[in-house]
């Protein structure tokens, strides 16, 4: 390097070699069955799964082979076994399990009838699968036929309100089990505690200026003991939706699928009703910037 | 030209011994807030004072009420947690936070926006701090 002083040099190649010394060595760590994770929030209950993850390398069908034998407590992954951690209590197709750190085990069976089993002792290596204890959560699932998934794969493919399903696809094999978590709003009122509210209201869309930009009639009813809203005529995507109490005059929707609410609108869209006398006369609707995006009044 | 002198040279290479040497935790975020955990308590003496002002909020004139009612009001904004996320990044304390600086999170945000509106429009209408927090909680929490 023309111009730089010799013992700069010096530095320059004892830097190199310091550096060099540091440097992490290249991470060439190609491997089988690479671990993944999923991870799901519902209503603040986290629940995460950790696991290797095999792929068929031409193997199928699966089960009941030297992959997985029938009768074999096998872990639905590779290599470590599976792990299932949640942070607050859940059911599990019914079954009560309390927050805490799990080994994930199948219990395969030509008959059909899985044993799916959670053991805490959750750090095991695949080929050390756990003896049967009062500790584990064990219950029965059926396996069914699904598209083929070369990798192994567990997502949770349906949520709900209150809920959700959580599914482990391999080959062309499918394994559900139903999630319910400890919900933080309750979907039920007192028809004491909802009438106030049951009426026809005249509701006015609003744009950002506050002028009125559509008008449509609001009826709040009583239903299956859960305080209900439409607009008539019926949105498409709302229909007859639950009103789901988040404080003693503010409700946000539930909007329902197949019977059951899978999804909550907070904080997006919150109905703030005004009573007088007790009774609720006007209610307006706040969107998540707490704009108000449509008001109502109670027709006499 | 630009060149480096020998002490800039060297205090490179000292910083990259000192980086390599450091314990792995030093680099990871502290806990953060999330919804769910408690609202955070009012700094005593705090202040508006570093709200994003009307020059910093050009070409977003919607939001100059907003952020000027958010400077007049810090004792409440500071007693509330943010619950969209940005409460999570490093040097954050409060809602206030959100609307803090040039690159203010609430400038974007419509979630820091709603809870800033909301706990004005309740504190106008005389609410305490702990029903502020009640209805935040309701709506976002």
């Amino acid at each position: 390097m023309r111009g730089m002083p010799n013992h700069f040099t010096r530095l320059l190649g004892v830097a190199s070699l310091v550096s060099g010394a540091f440097a992490s060595p290249a991470l060439a760590q190609v491997r089988a069955s690479e671990i993944g994770t999923m991870s799901q929030t519902i209503d603040g209950t986290h629940i995460t799964m950790t696991y290797s993850r095999p792929r068929t390398r031409g193997r199928d069908p699966i089960f009941g082979t030297s992959a997985a034998n029938w009768n074999e407590v096998w872990t639905p992954g590779a290599n470590w076994a599976t792990t299932f951690e949640v942070d607050r209590n859940i059911t599990l197709d019914g079954h009560p399990v309390p927050k805490g750190k799990y080994s994930v085990w199948f219990v395969i069976r030509q008959s059909g009838d899985w044993s799916f089993v959670l053991d805490p002792r959750w750090h095991r290596y695949h080929m050390a699968p756990p003896d049967s204890t009062t500790a584990q959560i064990r219950f029965i699932v059926r396996p069914r036929a699904a598209p083929f998934v070369d990798v192994l794969t567990w997502t949770m493919p349906e949520l709900r309100m209150e809920g959700g399903t959580l599914a482990m696809n391999w080959a062309k094999t499918m394994i559900t089990a139903s999630i319910e978590v400890q919900p933080s709003l309750t979907t039920t009122l007192a028809e004491a505690d909802a009438r106030p509210f049951v009426g026809t209201y005249d509701y006015a869309e609003l744009d950002s200026t506050g002028k009125v930009t559509k008008t449509s009639t609001f009826v709040v009813d009583y239903e299956d003991g859960t305080l209900k809203g439409a607009w008539i005529p019926r949105d498409g995507y709302f229909k007859h939706f639950a009103l789901v109490r988040i404080a003693p005059d503010w409700f946000a929707p539930g909007v329902y699928d197949k019977g059951v609410i899978y999804e909550v609108l907070r904080p997006d869209m919150t109905f703030e009703f005004t009573r007088v006398n007790g009774r609720a006369t006007s209610v307006v609707l706040r969107d998540e910037d707490d704009k108000v995006s449509a008001k109502a009044t109670r027709r006499p | 030209m630009h060149r480096s002198t020998r002490r800039q040279f060297l205090g490179a290479c000292g910083a990259l011994v000192t980086a390599a040497l450091l314990p792995a935790r030093a680099f990871a975020a502290r806990p953060r807030a999330r919804a769910g955990d408690p609202h955070p308590e009012p700094r005593p003496g705090i202040t508006g004072a570093k709200v994003a002002t009307r020059e910093q909020l050009a070409g977003k004139p919607k939001l100059v009420e907003l952020f000027d009612s958010v400077r007049d009001t810090p004792q409440v904004i500071d007693g509330i947690r943010c619950n969209c996320g940005c409460a999570r990044t490093e040097g954050f304390y409060s809602l206030l936070s959100c609307y803090e600086g040039k690159d203010a999170m609430a400038k974007e945000c419509v979630i820091c926006q709603g809870q800033g509106r909301l706990a004005i429009r309740l504190h106008k209408a005389g609410r305490s701090l702990a029903e502020i927090r009640s209805a935040v909680d309701a709506k976002f929490g």
